[in-house]
Protein backbone atom coordinates (compact mmCIF):
# COMPACT_ATOMS: atom_id res chain seq x y z
CA UNK A 1 0.00 0.00 0.00
CA UNK A 2 3.00 2.67 0.90
CA UNK A 3 3.84 2.42 -2.51
CA UNK A 4 0.16 3.63 -3.92
CA UNK A 5 0.54 6.39 -1.40
CA UNK A 6 4.17 7.18 -2.92
CA UNK A 7 3.09 8.00 -6.02
CA UNK A 8 0.34 9.44 -5.50
CA UNK A 9 1.96 11.92 -3.29
CA UNK A 10 4.08 12.34 -6.72
CA UNK A 11 1.33 12.70 -8.68
CA UNK A 12 -0.20 15.20 -6.33
CA UNK A 13 2.96 17.33 -6.29
CA UNK A 14 3.56 17.29 -9.93
CA UNK A 15 0.05 18.63 -10.73
CA UNK A 16 0.69 21.49 -7.70
CA UNK A 17 4.18 22.68 -9.41
CA UNK A 18 1.93 23.51 -12.99
CA UNK A 19 -0.87 24.32 -10.74
CA UNK A 20 1.30 26.80 -8.62
CA UNK A 21 1.76 29.60 -11.51
CA UNK A 22 -1.57 30.29 -12.04
CA UNK A 23 -2.68 30.20 -8.15
CA UNK A 24 -2.45 34.00 -8.17
CA UNK A 25 -4.57 34.11 -4.73
CA UNK A 26 -1.80 31.31 -2.89
CA UNK A 27 -4.68 28.76 -1.97
CA UNK A 28 -3.07 26.03 -0.14
CA UNK A 29 -3.53 23.34 -2.05
CA UNK A 30 -4.97 20.03 -1.26
CA UNK A 31 -7.00 16.89 -2.47
CA UNK A 32 -10.12 19.27 -2.29
CA UNK A 33 -9.03 22.23 -3.42
CA UNK A 34 -11.69 22.65 -6.70
CA UNK A 35 -9.36 24.62 -9.53
CA UNK A 36 -12.47 26.05 -11.13
CA UNK A 37 -14.04 27.39 -7.64
CA UNK A 38 -11.61 28.20 -5.63
CA UNK A 39 -8.15 28.69 -7.65
CA UNK A 40 -10.37 31.20 -10.42
CA UNK A 41 -8.56 29.04 -13.08
CA UNK A 42 -10.29 29.05 -16.63
CA UNK A 43 -11.44 25.93 -18.27
CA UNK A 44 -8.62 26.28 -21.12
CA UNK A 45 -5.67 26.58 -18.70
CA UNK A 46 -7.03 23.34 -17.11
CA UNK A 47 -6.94 21.76 -20.52
CA UNK A 48 -3.38 23.04 -20.52
CA UNK A 49 -1.87 22.23 -17.49
CA UNK A 50 -3.65 18.51 -18.11
CA UNK A 51 -2.11 18.46 -21.53
CA UNK A 52 1.53 19.07 -19.82
CA UNK A 53 0.90 15.85 -17.60
CA UNK A 54 -0.63 13.76 -20.28
CA UNK A 55 2.91 14.37 -21.64
CA UNK A 56 4.90 13.38 -18.18
CA UNK A 57 3.25 10.74 -17.95
CA UNK A 58 2.73 9.40 -21.34
CA UNK A 59 -0.87 8.88 -20.88
CA UNK A 60 -4.17 10.41 -22.72
CA UNK A 61 -6.59 11.81 -20.10
CA UNK A 62 -9.85 12.39 -22.88
CA UNK A 63 -11.44 16.01 -22.53
CA UNK A 64 -14.82 13.76 -21.50
CA UNK A 65 -12.97 13.10 -18.44
CA UNK A 66 -11.56 16.23 -17.73
CA UNK A 67 -15.26 18.37 -18.21
CA UNK A 68 -16.30 15.98 -14.92
CA UNK A 69 -12.83 16.18 -12.83
CA UNK A 70 -13.41 19.28 -10.52
CA UNK A 71 -10.71 19.03 -7.48
CA UNK A 72 -6.71 17.83 -7.71
CA UNK A 73 -7.94 14.65 -6.20
CA UNK A 74 -9.90 13.94 -8.46
CA UNK A 75 -7.57 14.35 -11.49
CA UNK A 76 -5.08 12.60 -9.59
CA UNK A 77 -7.28 9.61 -9.03
CA UNK A 78 -8.10 10.00 -13.28
CA UNK A 79 -4.38 9.59 -14.12
CA UNK A 80 -3.89 6.20 -12.06
CA UNK A 81 -6.93 5.19 -13.56
CA UNK A 82 -5.19 5.61 -16.99
CA UNK A 83 -1.95 4.74 -15.98
CA UNK A 84 -3.47 1.16 -14.99
CA UNK A 85 -5.94 1.22 -18.33
CA UNK A 86 -3.23 2.48 -21.13
CA UNK A 87 0.08 1.24 -19.54
CA UNK B 1 -29.11 28.69 -5.05
CA UNK B 2 -29.94 29.86 -8.96
CA UNK B 3 -29.42 29.00 -12.34
CA UNK B 4 -28.14 32.78 -12.33
CA UNK B 5 -25.36 32.36 -9.46
CA UNK B 6 -22.93 30.45 -12.14
CA UNK B 7 -22.50 33.50 -14.44
CA UNK B 8 -22.09 36.04 -11.28
CA UNK B 9 -18.29 35.78 -10.53
CA UNK B 10 -17.54 36.82 -14.58
CA UNK B 11 -20.02 39.30 -14.75
CA UNK B 12 -18.57 41.06 -11.62
CA UNK B 13 -15.34 40.90 -13.38
CA UNK B 14 -16.55 41.74 -16.74
CA UNK B 15 -18.55 44.83 -15.33
CA UNK B 16 -15.22 45.88 -13.32
CA UNK B 17 -13.45 46.37 -16.93
CA UNK B 18 -16.37 47.77 -18.63
CA UNK B 19 -17.06 50.32 -15.61
CA UNK B 20 -12.86 51.27 -16.00
CA UNK B 21 -12.94 52.43 -19.91
CA UNK B 22 -16.11 54.55 -21.64
CA UNK B 23 -17.64 51.65 -23.77
CA UNK B 24 -18.57 48.07 -23.79
CA UNK B 25 -16.13 46.12 -26.44
CA UNK B 26 -18.24 43.40 -26.70
CA UNK B 27 -21.86 45.85 -26.94
CA UNK B 28 -20.56 47.79 -30.22
CA UNK B 29 -23.30 48.71 -32.20
CA UNK B 30 -22.76 49.38 -36.33
CA UNK B 31 -25.31 52.44 -36.79
CA UNK B 32 -24.72 52.64 -40.01
CA UNK B 33 -22.51 50.65 -42.69
CA UNK B 34 -20.47 53.31 -45.07
CA UNK B 35 -18.63 50.39 -46.84
CA UNK B 36 -16.70 47.03 -46.45
CA UNK B 37 -14.12 49.37 -44.02
CA UNK B 38 -16.26 51.93 -42.89
CA UNK B 39 -18.81 52.13 -40.18
CA UNK B 40 -20.89 54.81 -38.20
CA UNK B 41 -20.91 54.10 -34.46
CA UNK B 42 -22.61 57.36 -32.13
CA UNK B 43 -21.97 59.64 -34.76
CA UNK B 44 -18.60 59.11 -35.22
CA UNK B 45 -17.01 57.66 -38.59
CA UNK B 46 -14.58 54.46 -37.73
CA UNK B 47 -12.36 52.38 -39.68
CA UNK B 48 -13.32 48.75 -39.79
CA UNK B 49 -10.16 46.83 -39.16
CA UNK B 50 -11.52 43.66 -36.61
CA UNK B 51 -14.28 41.62 -39.33
CA UNK B 52 -13.57 38.77 -41.54
CA UNK B 53 -14.03 40.50 -44.47
CA UNK B 54 -10.87 39.33 -46.25
CA UNK B 55 -11.36 39.95 -49.86
CA UNK B 56 -13.56 43.22 -48.86
CA UNK B 57 -16.27 41.79 -50.96
CA UNK B 58 -19.68 42.45 -49.04
CA UNK B 59 -20.41 45.56 -51.33
CA UNK B 60 -19.10 43.61 -54.44
CA UNK B 61 -21.65 44.91 -57.03
CA UNK B 62 -21.82 41.38 -58.73
CA UNK B 63 -22.76 39.69 -55.23
CA UNK B 64 -25.57 42.80 -54.48
CA UNK B 65 -27.01 41.70 -57.67
CA UNK B 66 -27.01 38.51 -56.86
CA UNK B 67 -28.75 38.65 -54.22
CA UNK B 68 -31.64 41.41 -54.80
CA UNK B 69 -32.54 39.01 -58.25
CA UNK B 70 -32.34 36.13 -55.59
CA UNK B 71 -35.13 37.45 -53.20
CA UNK B 72 -37.20 38.67 -56.11
CA UNK B 73 -37.12 35.26 -57.81
CA UNK B 74 -36.66 32.91 -54.97
CA UNK B 75 -38.16 35.02 -51.87
CA UNK B 76 -36.51 35.89 -48.54
CA UNK B 77 -36.31 32.82 -46.91
CA UNK B 78 -36.67 29.28 -47.67
CA UNK B 79 -38.59 28.57 -44.07
CA UNK B 80 -37.19 24.74 -44.15
CA UNK B 81 -34.21 22.46 -43.66
CA UNK B 82 -31.99 21.49 -46.18
CA UNK B 83 -33.72 17.99 -45.75
CA UNK B 84 -36.95 18.76 -46.18
CA UNK B 85 -38.05 21.76 -48.38
CA UNK B 86 -35.11 24.08 -48.06
CA UNK B 87 -32.95 22.59 -50.65
CA UNK B 88 -33.01 24.85 -53.78
CA UNK B 89 -31.99 24.28 -57.46
CA UNK B 90 -29.44 27.22 -56.31
CA UNK B 91 -28.31 25.16 -52.74
CA UNK B 92 -27.44 22.84 -55.11
CA UNK B 93 -25.48 24.74 -57.86
CA UNK B 94 -23.24 25.98 -55.58
CA UNK B 95 -22.63 22.93 -53.87
CA UNK B 96 -21.18 21.88 -57.44
CA UNK B 97 -19.41 25.46 -58.05
CA UNK B 98 -17.69 25.00 -54.85
CA UNK B 99 -16.56 21.08 -55.74
CA UNK B 100 -15.54 22.14 -58.92
CA UNK B 101 -13.39 25.02 -57.78
CA UNK B 102 -11.71 23.54 -55.28
CA UNK B 103 -11.20 19.96 -57.01
CA UNK B 104 -12.99 17.69 -54.65
CA UNK B 105 -15.78 15.73 -56.10
CA UNK B 106 -18.31 15.91 -53.04
CA UNK B 107 -19.70 18.89 -51.19
CA UNK B 108 -22.68 19.40 -48.64
CA UNK B 109 -23.55 23.41 -47.70
CA UNK B 110 -24.94 24.36 -44.54
CA UNK B 111 -26.23 27.14 -42.95
CA UNK B 112 -23.42 28.24 -41.37
CA UNK B 113 -19.46 27.42 -40.54
CA UNK B 114 -20.10 26.41 -36.91
CA UNK B 115 -23.06 24.37 -38.48
CA UNK B 116 -20.64 22.73 -40.95
CA UNK B 117 -18.16 21.53 -38.51
CA UNK B 118 -20.84 20.88 -35.64
CA UNK B 119 -22.64 18.89 -38.43
CA UNK B 120 -19.51 16.72 -39.89
CA UNK B 121 -17.61 16.13 -36.81
CA UNK B 122 -21.08 15.14 -35.19
CA UNK B 123 -22.13 12.97 -37.52
CA UNK B 124 -18.64 11.33 -38.04
CA UNK B 125 -17.52 10.37 -34.75
CA UNK B 126 -19.53 8.21 -32.86
CA UNK B 127 -18.86 6.65 -28.84
CA UNK B 128 -17.61 4.31 -27.62
CA UNK B 129 -15.07 3.54 -30.29
CA UNK B 130 -14.41 6.50 -32.38
CA UNK B 131 -11.48 8.97 -30.73
CA UNK B 132 -10.94 12.40 -31.86
CA UNK B 133 -8.13 14.15 -31.73
CA UNK B 134 -8.07 17.59 -31.68
CA UNK B 135 -5.27 20.60 -32.27
CA UNK B 136 -5.44 22.86 -28.60
CA UNK B 137 -6.20 25.85 -30.45
CA UNK B 138 -9.36 24.95 -32.60
CA UNK B 139 -12.60 26.79 -32.99
CA UNK B 140 -15.44 26.59 -30.38
CA UNK B 141 -17.36 25.26 -32.85
CA UNK B 142 -15.15 22.10 -33.53
CA UNK B 143 -15.23 21.47 -29.74
CA UNK B 144 -19.00 21.35 -29.70
CA UNK B 145 -18.86 19.34 -32.49
CA UNK B 146 -16.89 16.43 -30.63
CA UNK B 147 -19.04 17.30 -27.22
CA UNK B 148 -22.13 16.82 -29.74
CA UNK B 149 -20.92 13.54 -31.07
CA UNK B 150 -19.84 12.09 -27.83
CA UNK B 151 -17.07 10.49 -29.01
CA UNK B 152 -13.47 10.46 -26.46
CA UNK B 153 -11.62 13.68 -27.51
CA UNK B 154 -8.00 13.83 -27.23
CA UNK B 155 -6.31 17.32 -27.50
CA UNK B 156 -3.06 17.22 -28.95
CA UNK B 157 -0.52 20.75 -28.59
CA UNK B 158 -0.98 23.40 -31.01
CA UNK B 159 0.49 23.32 -34.39
CA UNK B 160 2.46 20.48 -33.06
CA UNK B 161 2.22 17.00 -35.22
CA UNK B 162 4.59 15.44 -33.21
CA UNK B 163 2.43 15.93 -30.31
CA UNK B 164 -0.47 14.38 -32.31
CA UNK B 165 1.60 11.55 -33.39
CA UNK B 166 2.29 10.66 -29.83
CA UNK B 167 -1.07 10.68 -28.75
CA UNK B 168 -2.33 8.31 -32.00
CA UNK B 169 0.49 5.85 -31.04
CA UNK B 170 -0.54 5.75 -27.44
CA UNK B 171 -4.46 4.60 -28.86
CA UNK B 172 -5.24 1.20 -28.23
CA UNK B 173 -6.64 -1.42 -30.78
CA UNK B 174 -10.49 -1.30 -29.44
CA UNK B 175 -10.26 2.19 -31.11
CA UNK B 176 -12.45 2.02 -34.75
CA UNK B 177 -12.45 5.51 -36.42
CA UNK B 178 -9.86 7.99 -35.70
CA UNK B 179 -10.93 11.98 -36.62
CA UNK B 180 -8.39 14.62 -36.70
CA UNK B 181 -9.00 18.23 -36.59
CA UNK B 182 -7.02 21.57 -37.38
CA UNK B 183 -7.58 24.79 -39.14
CA UNK B 184 -5.62 26.20 -41.83
CA UNK B 185 -5.16 29.66 -40.44
CA UNK B 186 -6.19 30.05 -36.66
CA UNK B 187 -8.52 33.21 -36.06
CA UNK B 188 -7.02 35.11 -33.11
CA UNK B 189 -3.27 34.71 -33.73
CA UNK B 190 -3.38 34.30 -37.98
CA UNK B 191 -0.99 31.80 -37.04
CA UNK B 192 -0.99 28.92 -39.79
CA UNK B 193 -1.03 25.20 -39.27
CA UNK B 194 1.86 22.87 -40.96
CA UNK B 195 -0.97 21.23 -43.07
CA UNK B 196 1.59 18.98 -45.02
CA UNK B 197 3.24 16.90 -41.89
CA UNK B 198 -0.38 16.84 -39.88
CA UNK B 199 -1.89 15.07 -43.48
CA UNK B 200 1.28 12.66 -43.10
CA UNK B 201 1.01 11.84 -39.51
CA UNK B 202 -2.93 11.34 -39.55
CA UNK B 203 -2.72 9.24 -42.47
CA UNK B 204 0.56 7.07 -41.41
CA UNK B 205 -1.92 5.82 -38.46
CA UNK B 206 -4.81 5.38 -40.51
CA UNK B 207 -6.64 8.54 -39.15
CA UNK B 208 -8.78 10.90 -41.47
CA UNK B 209 -8.21 14.46 -41.33
CA UNK B 210 -10.48 17.23 -40.99
CA UNK B 211 -9.36 20.62 -42.39
CA UNK B 212 -11.29 23.79 -41.51
CA UNK B 213 -10.15 26.83 -43.70
CA UNK B 214 -12.54 28.80 -42.71
CA UNK B 215 -9.83 31.66 -42.49
CA UNK B 216 -7.95 31.07 -45.11
CA UNK B 217 -10.07 30.33 -48.26
CA UNK B 218 -9.67 32.78 -50.80
CA UNK B 219 -7.08 33.72 -48.58
CA UNK B 220 -4.03 31.11 -48.83
CA UNK B 221 -2.40 29.19 -51.96
CA UNK B 222 -2.21 30.52 -55.97
CA UNK B 223 -6.06 29.62 -56.58
CA UNK B 224 -7.36 30.98 -53.33
CA UNK B 225 -7.86 27.09 -51.98
CA UNK B 226 -6.65 27.60 -48.63
CA UNK B 227 -3.18 26.49 -47.29
CA UNK B 228 -3.61 22.95 -48.27
CA UNK B 229 -3.67 24.30 -51.62
CA UNK B 230 -0.69 26.26 -50.39
CA UNK B 231 1.07 23.40 -49.39
CA UNK B 232 0.37 21.04 -52.06
CA UNK B 233 -1.69 18.34 -50.21
CA UNK B 234 -5.53 19.72 -51.58
CA UNK B 235 -6.13 16.35 -52.54
CA UNK B 236 -5.03 14.39 -49.28
CA UNK B 237 -7.20 16.06 -46.98
CA UNK B 238 -9.96 13.57 -45.84
CA UNK B 239 -12.93 16.88 -45.16
CA UNK B 240 -12.44 20.31 -45.66
CA UNK B 241 -14.79 22.44 -43.93
CA UNK B 242 -15.30 26.53 -44.87
CA UNK B 243 -17.42 29.30 -44.01
CA UNK B 244 -19.34 32.29 -46.07
CA UNK B 245 -19.00 34.47 -43.58
CA UNK B 246 -15.44 35.28 -44.06
CA UNK B 247 -14.17 35.95 -47.85
CA UNK B 248 -17.41 34.78 -49.81
CA UNK B 249 -18.69 37.61 -48.04
CA UNK B 250 -22.39 35.79 -46.97
CA UNK B 251 -23.44 33.94 -44.46
CA UNK B 252 -23.70 30.31 -44.56
CA UNK B 253 -20.70 26.98 -44.44
CA UNK B 254 -19.72 23.67 -46.09
CA UNK B 255 -17.97 20.27 -46.08
CA UNK B 256 -15.75 19.00 -49.15
CA UNK B 257 -14.64 15.52 -49.51
CA UNK B 258 -13.46 12.88 -52.40
CA UNK B 259 -15.28 9.89 -49.85
CA UNK B 260 -18.89 9.36 -51.51
CA UNK B 261 -19.55 8.34 -47.94
CA UNK B 262 -19.53 12.15 -47.63
CA UNK B 263 -23.24 11.97 -48.58
CA UNK B 264 -24.73 9.76 -45.83
CA UNK B 265 -24.29 13.76 -43.64
CA UNK B 266 -27.58 14.68 -45.84
CA UNK B 267 -29.25 11.56 -43.49
CA UNK B 268 -27.26 11.90 -40.03
CA UNK B 269 -25.93 15.13 -39.44
CA UNK B 270 -28.31 16.68 -36.66
CA UNK B 271 -26.98 20.42 -37.58
CA UNK B 272 -27.79 20.02 -41.05
CA UNK B 273 -30.79 18.07 -40.88
CA UNK B 274 -32.83 20.63 -38.02
CA UNK B 275 -32.57 23.90 -39.43
CA UNK B 276 -33.21 26.07 -41.97
CA UNK B 277 -31.16 26.07 -44.86
CA UNK B 278 -29.68 29.55 -46.14
CA UNK B 279 -31.62 31.92 -47.83
CA UNK B 280 -31.88 32.42 -51.62
CA UNK B 281 -29.74 35.95 -51.20
CA UNK B 282 -27.10 34.41 -48.62
CA UNK B 283 -26.62 31.58 -51.52
CA UNK B 284 -26.50 33.83 -54.73
CA UNK B 285 -23.86 36.87 -53.12
CA UNK B 286 -21.51 33.55 -51.96
CA UNK B 287 -22.27 31.97 -55.54
CA UNK B 288 -21.01 35.32 -57.22
CA UNK B 289 -18.03 35.72 -54.26
CA UNK B 290 -16.90 32.30 -55.41
CA UNK B 291 -17.14 33.30 -58.92
CA UNK B 292 -15.27 36.59 -58.44
CA UNK B 293 -11.95 34.60 -56.38
CA UNK B 294 -11.79 32.16 -59.17
CA UNK B 295 -11.81 34.81 -61.82
CA UNK B 296 -9.64 37.77 -60.01
CA UNK B 297 -6.47 37.21 -57.88
CA UNK B 298 -6.12 40.73 -57.67
CA UNK B 299 -8.26 41.19 -54.29
CA UNK B 300 -5.72 38.36 -52.85
CA UNK B 301 -2.71 40.64 -54.15
CA UNK B 302 -4.35 43.43 -52.65
CA UNK B 303 -4.75 41.59 -48.82
CA UNK B 304 -1.44 40.38 -48.89
CA UNK B 305 0.16 44.02 -49.82
CA UNK B 306 -2.15 45.42 -46.83
CA UNK B 307 -1.07 42.88 -44.77
CA UNK B 308 2.70 43.13 -45.62
CA UNK B 309 2.27 46.89 -44.76
CA UNK B 310 0.58 46.77 -41.52
CA UNK B 311 2.57 43.73 -40.33
CA UNK B 312 5.58 45.68 -40.54
CA UNK B 313 4.42 49.02 -39.53
CA UNK B 314 3.53 47.26 -36.01
CA UNK B 315 6.70 45.54 -35.97
CA UNK B 316 8.53 48.99 -36.38
CA UNK B 317 6.33 50.40 -33.67
CA UNK B 318 7.74 48.08 -31.03
CA UNK B 319 4.54 45.78 -30.87
CA UNK B 320 4.74 41.95 -29.65
CA UNK B 321 2.92 40.32 -32.45
CA UNK B 322 1.46 36.40 -32.37
CA UNK B 323 2.50 35.40 -35.61
CA UNK B 324 4.14 35.55 -38.77
CA UNK B 325 2.80 38.03 -41.33
CA UNK B 326 -1.22 37.33 -42.53
CA UNK B 327 -4.39 38.96 -42.62
CA UNK B 328 -4.93 38.42 -39.33
CA UNK B 329 -2.36 40.75 -36.73
CA UNK B 330 -2.68 40.24 -33.18
CA UNK B 331 -1.21 42.37 -30.96
CA UNK B 332 -0.48 40.81 -27.64
CA UNK B 333 -1.27 42.85 -24.49
CA UNK B 334 0.10 43.09 -21.34
CA UNK B 335 -3.32 42.07 -19.55
CA UNK B 336 -7.10 42.14 -19.60
CA UNK B 337 -7.15 45.87 -17.97
CA UNK B 338 -4.47 46.85 -20.90
CA UNK B 339 -6.12 45.41 -23.18
CA UNK B 340 -9.49 47.21 -22.26
CA UNK B 341 -7.58 50.65 -22.41
CA UNK B 342 -5.79 50.06 -25.33
CA UNK B 343 -9.21 49.23 -27.20
CA UNK B 344 -10.92 51.86 -26.14
CA UNK B 345 -8.01 54.34 -26.64
CA UNK B 346 -8.17 52.98 -30.46
CA UNK B 347 -12.18 53.48 -30.64
CA UNK B 348 -11.15 57.29 -29.29
CA UNK B 349 -8.86 57.39 -32.76
CA UNK B 350 -11.40 56.08 -35.08
CA UNK B 351 -10.29 52.43 -35.34
CA UNK B 352 -12.01 49.64 -34.59
CA UNK B 353 -10.40 45.99 -33.97
CA UNK B 354 -11.35 43.06 -31.93
CA UNK B 355 -10.61 42.71 -28.48
CA UNK B 356 -10.15 39.01 -27.25
CA UNK B 357 -9.20 38.05 -23.86
CA UNK B 358 -9.31 34.58 -22.08
CA UNK B 359 -10.40 32.00 -22.09
CA UNK B 360 -11.95 33.24 -25.67
CA UNK B 361 -7.41 33.00 -26.42
CA UNK B 362 -4.96 30.69 -26.63
CA UNK B 363 -2.51 30.14 -23.63
CA UNK B 364 -4.26 32.73 -21.64
CA UNK B 365 -3.22 36.04 -23.53
CA UNK B 366 -5.08 39.16 -23.91
CA UNK B 367 -4.79 40.40 -27.55
CA UNK B 368 -5.97 43.18 -29.92
CA UNK B 369 -6.89 41.65 -32.95
CA UNK B 370 -6.66 43.33 -36.45
CA UNK B 371 -7.24 42.38 -39.79
CA UNK B 372 -7.00 43.43 -42.86
CA UNK B 373 -9.08 43.34 -45.75
CA UNK B 374 -8.05 43.64 -49.42
CA UNK B 375 -11.18 46.81 -49.28
CA UNK B 376 -8.93 48.63 -46.86
CA UNK B 377 -7.41 51.77 -49.01
CA UNK B 378 -4.51 53.61 -48.51
CA UNK B 379 -6.10 56.33 -46.26
CA UNK B 380 -7.67 53.51 -44.19
CA UNK B 381 -4.40 51.98 -43.35
CA UNK B 382 -3.16 55.14 -42.63
CA UNK B 383 -5.57 56.30 -40.25
CA UNK B 384 -4.79 52.18 -38.34
CA UNK B 385 -1.17 52.66 -38.59
CA UNK B 386 -1.63 56.52 -37.01
CA UNK B 387 -3.81 55.28 -33.95
CA UNK B 388 -1.38 52.50 -33.73
CA UNK B 389 1.32 55.46 -33.82
CA UNK B 390 -0.47 57.11 -30.84
CA UNK B 391 -0.98 53.93 -28.84
CA UNK B 392 2.39 52.59 -28.54
CA UNK B 393 3.41 55.89 -27.60
CA UNK B 394 0.41 56.22 -25.00
CA UNK B 395 2.24 52.90 -23.58
CA UNK B 396 5.20 53.93 -23.63
CA UNK B 397 4.40 57.14 -21.34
Amino acid sequence: MSGIQEDDDLVFRKIASLIEPLNDKGVKLTRETDMIADLEIDSVSVLDIVMDIEDSYDISIPVNTISEIKTIGELVDAIHDLKKEQS
Amino acid sequence: MSLFDKFKSTAEQYNALVAATERDPFGVSMDEIKGPTRAIVKGKEIVLAGTNNYLGMTFNKDAVDAAKIAIDEAGTGTTGSRFANGTYAAHRKLENDLAEFAGYKYCIVFSTGYQANLGAISALAQPPNDVILIDADCHACIYDGCQLSGAQTVRFRHNDPESLDKRLSRLDENVSGKLVCIEGMYSMFGDVAPVGEFVEVAHRHGAQLLLDEAHSFGVFGDGGRGVCERDGVLADVDFYTGTFSKSLASIGGFVMSNHPELEYLRFSSRPYMFTASPSPANIAAANAALKKIAEDASMRTSLWENANRIHAAFTQLGFELCAETSPVIAVKMANREQAFMAWNFLMDHGVYVNLAIPPGTPNATSILRLSVSAAHTNEDLDAVVGAYTALSEALAS
